[in-house]
């Protein structure tokens, strides 16, 4: 968690998080390689990282906001239709004629404000996380389906949108979509490794009673929270409307669950206090490492749901069976609660 | 040489102080809640370089109090006083920035945190980055506790580990660290010493001097009456919400002062000597035998029995393997070695389950997260041990009789309540205890296994639940008691078992007479010496 601050900074938090936190995930991610290179020799190839790396992109986003959801001991449901409702919001104000500059910081005010909303029914009116979420995943995934009256938005598309997309590749492999999913990698990271606010989550996290009773203002914590995961939604939608090119009302279904599942296979716990920023790159790297491997390996699609499952399921018990290892397990307060329950 | 500056620091400090002026002052605060009266007009002077010890029952109004010093509840009526001037705090937060700190019963640690991150969590040290000053500055974090951390028995090395992975006692340092890491003037220590092995309880009360002597007024919640002498300055006495008293300990007894706490003569069973009718006389069935028993590291060739009627303390040092050794026996780990033998027979105990089928049920030393089920009515409570017993065709719940069962329990072990459907969060810690042990009696156990059976319950509710021990045993069962406590081994037990690391190392028969008087000194004396080491006879 604290890495050591004697050799290089970066390298050894670097190492620190992987070690600590996702050695189950770097075991599954060989394992993945391996696998899918024997299969098809193109899987290492540049062009096929580029691939993968464009493909998780959104992912990346949306797990980056879980992630400090999750640290909080908070889940966010609603990323993935908070990411299609703002991909709308873009291509609606853009054909009613709006500068793209205007239409993308509204898309991203409005994935923001919603996380507020998210945050503010959970602390305001105490409503349990899960249920707040959800509420707003039925919320914002309806209002896009009312708006779009069913049918996607199209004809919204200019040249820089091209580029912003990602369709249009002036940098080479460096498209702008992969850019921006850095830099908030490198935010978030840094927000939640040297900032009080991110300390702060981590305390909310693992004991709210104590983070309250050491002056940190639990509730703002919270809110923040989601708002940093409203708006890293909206940024993705943003990103998403310009790949896609069109906005269908079920833009986004189901990224929800998927950035959960990258959260929580790098290192995040539901129960609050652990979790990385570089955590979710991998957990996303792994899922969409995966899906690829599958593809190109032709294996159907139908298929990658359930391998997803069981790629979680194991990078999760790869964790377990390491931390026991180390003893970790052994220290934890409710040590004899859990070993009686079986 | 940064110890030397402590010292002029501290009697620099000593001092500025010995006019004892006070620091944090309550006057005639009251507190109601809807059809309570929680508080009513208590004024409590806290005094730097002096230790307060705040005395009570359950409900007596301590945590009342406690919640309106520290900030986190306003006074309903009074007003408080900061160096005599009126204050009014509307969070946590400020009471601290203003040098009040608070160390609660349960750990307010941040488990998943290092010790450092909880030192400073909530007012981290920033520097000047990008973003003004929105950066930890973890030197400045480091700087400033590396001169305490010496003489609060840490290390640089635990201060990197995650808070939850350290004991007890560290964690109480922890605590007393983060309030002098910002220039506390008022520690308020809300029953310190709980879930601390005596050792333990002595090197705390050596962290309590030195806050003292810096010149820090604390407040200090106990239960344990034997504690407060030679550390307490002043006592004051809490009941029914009202202030009862502010006396010396100079003038004081443990009697008198459970006379001024329960506003009536001293109950039965808490001054020494024994209330219990007839001692075991040692003639009896073998209710449990273990031969051998050993697990890992942790339990090591153990060799015990007890018998119809019997107690059996059980007394060490935290991690001697006292705990290990009940969840051995309930089946909770899964043994390398060794026999368990109930009534005569060999069984095999891979779970409490099994436990419970064999006849033994144990009262967990956690109350609240291994005990009860606080959403639960007390009948719930009860029954949960032996459902089928209730039911009709062993299927269907007969509600009307699992509540007459659970109406018989709580008369007889003396549990106040409103009623049995009563919610058994909203009962004191004593009387949720007693449910618990209802429980127990419920699934009609031959041994019982008390781990520590009166931890953070009041006197009163103390010697009811001793009194349940002895109806236990009386009536043909056989009890296993674990306690940190060695006045209470020594009060309850037949014979104590001292373990230490892992093993017996020794067994004290505790004289059958009932007034003990001297000889109680000198077994809990030779008990230490065991416990600590090299003491195996």
């Amino acid at each position: 968690m604290s890495g050591t601050n004697r050799s290089t900074p970066v390298a050894s938090q670097l190492s620190g998080v992987l070690s600590s936190t996702s050695s189950g995930a770097i075991a599954i991610l060989i394992l993945v390689c391996v696998l899918a290179t024997s299969q098809s020799s193109s899987f290492l190839s540049l062009d096929n990282g580029f691939n993968i790396a464009s493909q998780m992109v959104f992912v990346l986003l949306l797990a980056l906001g879980t992630t400090i959801v999750l640290i909080t001991g908070g889940i966010d449901l609603s990323v993935g239709s908070v990411m299609g409702l703002t991909a709308g919001v873009v291509a609606y104000l853009v054909s009613q004629g709006l500068p793209l500059g205007v239409a993308m910081l509204a898309a991203v005010a409005v994935g923001a404000l919603l996380g507020l909303v998210n945050g503010l029914i959970i602390t305001k009116l105490g409503l349990p996380d899960f249920i707040a979420t959800l509420a707003m995943l039925g919320v914002a995934r309806g209002l896009l389906f009312l708006w779009t009256e069913g049918t996607p938005f199209i004809g919204y598309m200019s040249k820089p949108y091209y580029v912003i997309g990602g369709l249009e590749r002036p940098f080479g492999y460096l498209t702008i979509p992969i850019m921006v999913a850095m830099v908030a990698t490198f935010a978030v990271f840094a927000v939640l490794k040297y900032t009080a606010f991110g300390r702060h989550c981590y305390g909310v996290g693992s004991s709210s009673d104590a983070a309250r009773r050491s002056g940190v203002r639990v509730p703002r914590i919270r809110v923040l929270a989601y708002v940093v995961s409203g708006l890293l939604a909206g940024v993705a939608g943003v990103l998403l409307a310009g790949q896609t090119t069109a906005v269908a009302p079920d833009l986004g279904s189901g990224y929800e669950l998927q950035a959960i599942a990258a959260a929580i296979i790098g290192g995040a716990a539901l129960s609050g206090g652990r979790g990385h920023a570089l955590g979710a790159v991998m957990g996303t790297l792994i899922l969409a490492a995966t899906a690829n491997a599958m593809n190109i390996s032709g294996v159907s699609a139908v298929w990658q749901p359930v391998v997803v499952g069981f790629v979680l399921l194991l990078s999760v018990i790869l964790d377990r069976l390491t931390e026991k290892q180390r003893g970790r397990s052994a220290h934890l307060p409710s040590a004899p609660a859990v070993a009686t329950a079986h | 040489m940064s110890v030397e500056s402590n010292n002029e620091l501290a009697s620099a400090r000593a001092q500025e102080t010995s006019d004892k002026k006070p620091v944090l002052e309550a006057v005639g605060v009251g507190k109601r809640y809807p059809g309570v009266v929680a508080l009513d007009d208590v004024s409590i002077s806290l005094r730097g370089g002096e230790v307060h010890a705040l005395l009570g029952e359950n409900g007596a109004g301590k945590s009342t109090l406690i919640g309106i010093l520290s900030g986190i509840s306003a006074p309903g009526s009074g007003e408080l006083r900061l160096d005599g001037e009126k204050q009014e705090f509307t969070n946590a937060a400020q009471a601290q920035n203003l040098g009040i700190t608070t160390i609660y019963q349960e750990q307010s640690l941040a488990p998943d945190l290092t010790g450092l991150q909880n030192i400073f969590l909530g007012r981290e040290p920033r520097r000047r980055g990008l973003f003004g000053r929105a950066l930890l500055d973890e030197k400045a974090m480091r700087s400033r506790v590396a001169p305490l951390l010496e003489e609060f028995g840490l290390t640089v090395a635990e201060l990197n580990q995650p808070a939850g992975s350290l004991g007890a006692l560290k964690q109480h340092a922890l605590q007393i660290l983060k309030a002098l890491a910002f220039d506390a003037r008022v520690v308020i220590l809300d029953e310190p010493t709980s879930g601390l092995a005596d050792h333990e309880r002595l090197s705390l009360f050596d962290h309590m001097r030195r806050l003292r002597d810096r010149g820090v007024a604390l407040l200090w919640v106990t239960h344990r009456l034997d504690e407060l002498f030679g550390l307490a300055d002043v006592i004051t006495v809490l009941r029914d919400g009202r202030h009862v008293a502010a006396v010396s300990p100079d003038t004081e007894t443990p009697e008198t002062l459970v006379r001024l706490m329960v506003g009536r003569e001293t109950p039965p069973g808490v001054s020494g000597a024994s209330s219990r009718a007839k001692r075991w006389t040692g003639a009896a069935d073998e209710i449990l035998r273990l031969e051998g028993l050993s697990r890992g590291v942790l339990l090591d060739d153990i060799n015990l029995s007890v018998r119809r009627g019997e107690i059996l303390g059980i007394a060490g040092i935290a991690g001697a393997g006292r705990t290990e050794l009940a969840r051995a026996i309930l089946g909770a780990d899964r043994i390398d070695g060794g026999q368990i033998h109930m009534n005569g027979r060999q069984v095999r105990i891979r779970s409490p389950r099994d436990a419970y089928r064999h006849g033994i049920a144990i009262v967990p030393e956690e109350r609240k997260s291994q005990a009860v089920f606080g959403d639960f009515s007390l009948t719930k409570n009860i029954s949960i041990s032996d459902l089928r017993r209730t039911s009709t065709a062993r299927l269907v719940i007969d509600r009307r009789a699992e509540r007459k069962q659970a109406n018989e329990y709580v008369d007889k072990l003396g549990v106040r309540t409103s009623g049995v459907s009563q919610k058994i969060r909203n009962l004191s810690g004593g009387n949720q205890q007693k449910v618990v042990v209802a429980r127990c009696l419920f699934s009609g156990p031959s041994l019982l296994l008390f781990d520590e059976p009166t931890q953070g319950i009041d006197v009163a509710a103390k010697s009811d639940v001793y009194r349940l021990i002895y109806d236990f045993v009386d009536s043909g069962g056989a009890a296993i008691v674990i306690s940190s406590e060695l006045p209470e081994l020594l009060r309850v037990s037949d014979r104590i078992l001292v373990m230490r690391e892992g093993r017996i190392v020794g067994e004290v028969v505790v004289g059958g007479d009932a007034d003990l008087g001297s000889e109680e000194g000198v077994l809990a004396e030779k008990i230490m010496a065991m416990a600590a080491r090299g003491g195996a006879a």
